[in-house]
């Protein structure tokens, strides 16, 4: 017996080895998530006594209608849950440890818990806490993409609708979409239902800080003009290959903004759904200008014009390919794309200058379509979930972006530190443009203030036009706005729970389908003989119906 | 093993399975201890978790919890049929099969071969600074593999740098479909082959060394000597390895997959895991994606019963 259980222990001890050899990873994955999930459930635990006890405090407070004088609140906490945007993540650990959230929380009296996740696997983190079901009060999110859309999310019992809340604690947002009723229509469903604290766009030019960029300098010494027309930008990109030795002239980063591919605007489609010249809705993906796109650039693939490593470029690469002079031609940010190259490209070349310029189109006119956002994105919106134990608190301290102090505060910070009033226009300090640390304009604006990403607040335009520095900064967002986008965009419309679970069922199989086709038409593992055959399988897949969700919603949406 | 087993008193035969438990816990205390936290382990993270894959039946939501979502349309079996109708089943099944498949027929004889060449050596610090430098790559980061193999294979890479040296022309290899597969089971071999030949050393060590010499006396050459003695000699462990193997026939872990692949790839290189990551993870399909991890371990299931069944029958070896 003894001998017997001895095997029977060496044998699991044999066992468990090869197995955890192959479920290591799972297993630590699954210890961490539960050790995290006990001490977010203590956390929680002490926030509840903690809350209740600010609750019988401001119970006392009058009830009357809020004025700025409120502000700061009578003290409290509260849990929330936000990524930590890379400016903020290159300097500190936690939103918490800002200037920034120092000053809000002397500025509403609200103590906040900030829970941020790993920096990559937001998605996942986030779809995670949404299967744990264990919430934080307040989550900052694109509620927009979740899975079934807004109205799911309060059906499902995870974020509460607001319309009860605001009317009665955030009288700073419900007066600002009251004056802005094209915002207030984005900001609902269908069913008339708030469901966050949104982050919006003062103006309609800041919707556009992502676009195409050339190398003017480049242009200017092969005495070329700049590119309007297809062809002429395959002109450009060969000067650039055989006279610039680019080795890859047309590089950006396509895994994350295939998307958003300037040549294929230029041709007059964009990827996803769309608001077609007769203004009916269709996918862009399956129209005639799209597959001219392709053997457009499948054909730039084949002579070496689009980068050969187009598939697998990755920030830092296309970072040292543009710098280094290997990429002429190129899409990106304002501020994180051309600003921070054309910084980093003077070192290399004294004449370094990207500028943006206009969509190329094929016959030189202006494009129909272009890369541009919503005024509300989705982006950055605060919800307030159902475990929320002290809900008026979490409305009044989210309705304070709204208001005059809180535009400040989110925009430009600490008065005395990251700006000053000059001649009535808030104004940037140099700790903020020159920081002394040597930090890039980005993450100084990232210690002090939200603007720079996104957040519960209006993004003051003021904002833009002091961090755009140089002059082609400056005139990027005129350039890029210069098309019919805004006749083909979308608003940020919302399927109903029943019809978006279909549509998400529908459509993850076809875009998954569609990108890679996509990629193999580009790189010539197939060939665009067989686009029709391509068209044939999305149909298969239920296009069809999937275009049919997305105009009712666009019929209800327009019926707000 | 089952010799050790039948060892019992025979008075203790007779008495009632739970007496003779206690008897022998009171004896061997320290061993159950031990046993206890394995016992543990495998109820806590292995079979708890288990009740959580009912969800393949139904449409679970978070809000409702497990017990309160309601079941699927079509008896519960919705997932099922969606996902044997998809449009990715076949692709998924074959890529799945074939690269664990190539990973099994090249992937399980190199240890072996290894182990048998390392043990021919007579030279001690040749023979060791072998086995470590052949370990080594198994403790690296599999991140950090394949962020190698990326810079390895890119245009400008090492693997280019050498196809050029010969005259052919650079191209991303890794957007290739046809060559996905045997990078991926190439590395996966260069990583694991130190590390999985150590139980065949250590079964080689057991082999009596007096059949070695009774075999040379008979006139049997080194080739010989392998054929008919060391392989017979180790062919109990080679056996149980196999079995083991074979169960993970078709699982294909999803890590170096959604690290390695890219859409130019994924005709070749999406396997079942990877997609349950995608759409379950990614895209929250819970439901679905729990269906087809399901379908995938029942398989797996069915292959571990079947690969012991044969191997019984075969060569009288098996698990159980």
């Amino acid at each position: 017996m003894k001998r017997f259980l001895a095997t029977a222990v060496s044998m699991t001890i044999l066992l468990l080895s090869i197995s955890a050899c192959s479920n290591s990873s799972t297993v630590a994955d699954s210890t961490s998530t539960t050790a995290k999930a006990n001490t977010e459930t203590s956390t929680q635990n002490d926030e509840t006594t903690a809350t209740t006890a600010s609750e019988s405090d401001s119970a006392s407070t009058t009830e009357s209608g809020s004025d700025a004088s409120e502000y700061p609140l009578s003290g409290g906490t509260l849990t929330y849950w936000v990524s930590l945007n890379s400016n903020v993540a290159a300097n500190y650990s936690s939103l918490a440890d800002t200037p920034y959230a120092k000053e809000y929380e002397a500025l509403t009296g609200v103590h906040i818990e900030y829970q941020h996740p790993a920096s990559g696997q937001e998605n996942e983190q986030f779809n995670l806490m949404m299967a744990s079901a264990e919430y934080p009060d307040i989550i900052d999110w694109n509620w927009l993409t979740y899975s079934g859309g807004p109205q799911k999310a309060i059906d499902d019992g995870v974020i509460l609708s607001l319309n009860d809340v605001m009317a009665e604690n955030a009288p700073n947002l419900t007066t600002y979409l009251q004056a802005n009723p094209d915002i207030d229509k984005m900001v609902k469903t269908d069913e008339g239902n708030y469901y966050v604290f949104p982050f919006i766009r003062e103006q309609d030019n800041m919707c556009a800080s992502f676009g195409p960029q050339i190398r003017a300098d480049w242009l200017e010494d092969l005495g070329l003009e700049t590119p309007k027309t297809v062809a002429d930008l395959e002109n450009v990109l060969i000067a650039f290959k055989e006279q610039k030795g680019a080795t890859a002239p047309y590089s950006y980063e396509y895994s994350v903004n295939n998307a958003n591919d300037p040549i294929m605007f230029g041709f007059g489609t964009s990827k996803n759904f769309q608001i077609n010249s007769d203004g009916k809705v269709e996918f862009g993906s399956t129209t005639e200008a799209y597959k001219a796109y392709l053997e457009t650039m499948n054909k730039w693939y084949q002579e070496g014009l689009l980068d050969a490593d187009i598939a697998s470029v990755d920030g830092s690469q296309l970072d040292s390919k543009i710098t280094s002079g290997l990429t002429g031609f190129t899409v990106g940010w304002i501020g994180s794309g051309m600003g921070k190259w054309n910084q980093a490209g003077v070192q290399n070349d004294a004449n370094f200058q990207l500028e943006a310029l206009n969509y190329v189109t094929e016959d030189g006119s202006q494009s129909e379509y272009s890369y541009m956002e919503n005024r509300y994105g989705g982006g950055g919106s605060a919800a307030i979930t159902t475990a929320c134990k002290d809900v008026e608190l979490a409305a009044k301290y989210l309705d304070f972006g709204y208001s005059e102090a809180g535009y400040l505060a989110n925009n430009y910070g600490t008065e005395g530190e990251s700006y000053t009033v000059e001649n009535g226009t808030p104004t940037y300090t140099d700790q903020i443009l020159k920081n002394a640390d040597g930090w890039p304009i980005a993450q100084a604006m990232g210690a002090y203030i939200r603007a720079c990403y996104n957040g519960q607040f209006i993004q003051s335009y003021g904002y833009q036009e002091q961090y755009f520095q140089t002059q082609a900064q400056k005139d990027a967002p005129t350039i890029w706005t210069d098309t019919n986008e805004k006749a083909h965009l979308l608003p940020p419309i919302t399927p109903t729970s029943d019809e978006s679970a279909e549509l998400a069922t529908i459509m993850n199989d076809i875009n998954t389908y569609r990108d890679e086709a996509t990629l193999n038409f580009i790189i010539g593992n197939e060939s665009l003989a067989d686009f029709d055959q391509y068209v044939e399988t999305i149909n298969s897949m239920g296009i069809d119906r999937a275009i049919e969700i997305e105009t009712a919603a666009l019929e209800r949406y327009q019926n707000r | 093993m089952k010799g050790c087993a039948m060892r019992v008193d025979s008075a203790a035969y007779k008495r009632p399975f739970f007496y003779r438990l206690k008897k022998d816990f009171k004896r061997n205390y320290t061993l159950y201890i031990l046993l206890s936290v394995v016992i543990a382990f495998y109820i806590i993270f292995m079979y708890v978790p288990m009740y959580g894959a009912i969800i393949a039946f139904k449409n679970y939501s978070p809000a409702k919890g497990i017990l309160g979502s309601p079941w699927a349309k079509n008896g519960g079996m919705e997932h099922f049929i969606r996902f044997f109708n998809g449009p990715y089943f076949t692709r998924l099944i074959r890529n799945t099969f074939l690269i664990s498949f190539y990973d099994l027929i090249f992937g399980f004889p190199a240890p072996i071969i290894l182990a048998l060449l390392i043990n021919e050596v007579k030279n001690r610090a040749f023979k060791k600074t072998v086995q470590t430098i052949s370990y080594m790559p198994y403790f690296i980061s599999l991140i950090v593999v394949v962020g190698m193999i990326k810079q390895f294979s890119a245009t400008n890479g090492f693997f280019n740098d050498i196809i050029a040296f010969f005259g052919g022309t650079r191209s991303p290899i890794l957007n290739n479909p046809n060559l996905y597969r045997p990078i991926y089971v190439a590395s996966n071999i260069w990583q694991g082959v130190g590390w999985g030949s150590v139980i065949y050393l250590a079964a080689l060590s057991g082999v009596d060394a007096q059949l070695y010499e009774a075999a040379t006396i008979d006139g049997a050459n080194k080739w010989k000597q392998m054929l008919h003695v060391t392989l017979p000699g180790i062919s109990p462990t080679i056996i149980i390895m196999l079995i083991l193997r074979i169960g993970s026939l078709m699982s294909v872990g999803y890590e170096k997959t959604i690290l390695l692949y890219n859409d130019a790839v994924m005709k070749t290189a999406d396997v079942i895991s990877s997609y349950v990551y995608r759409v379950g993870i990614l895209d929250t399909s819970w439901s679905y994606s729990t269906a087809v991890g399901l379908f995938n371990s029942i398989i797996n299931f069915i292959l571990v019963l079947g690969a012991n069944w044969i191997s019984r029958k075969v060569s009288e070896t098996s698990l159980w």
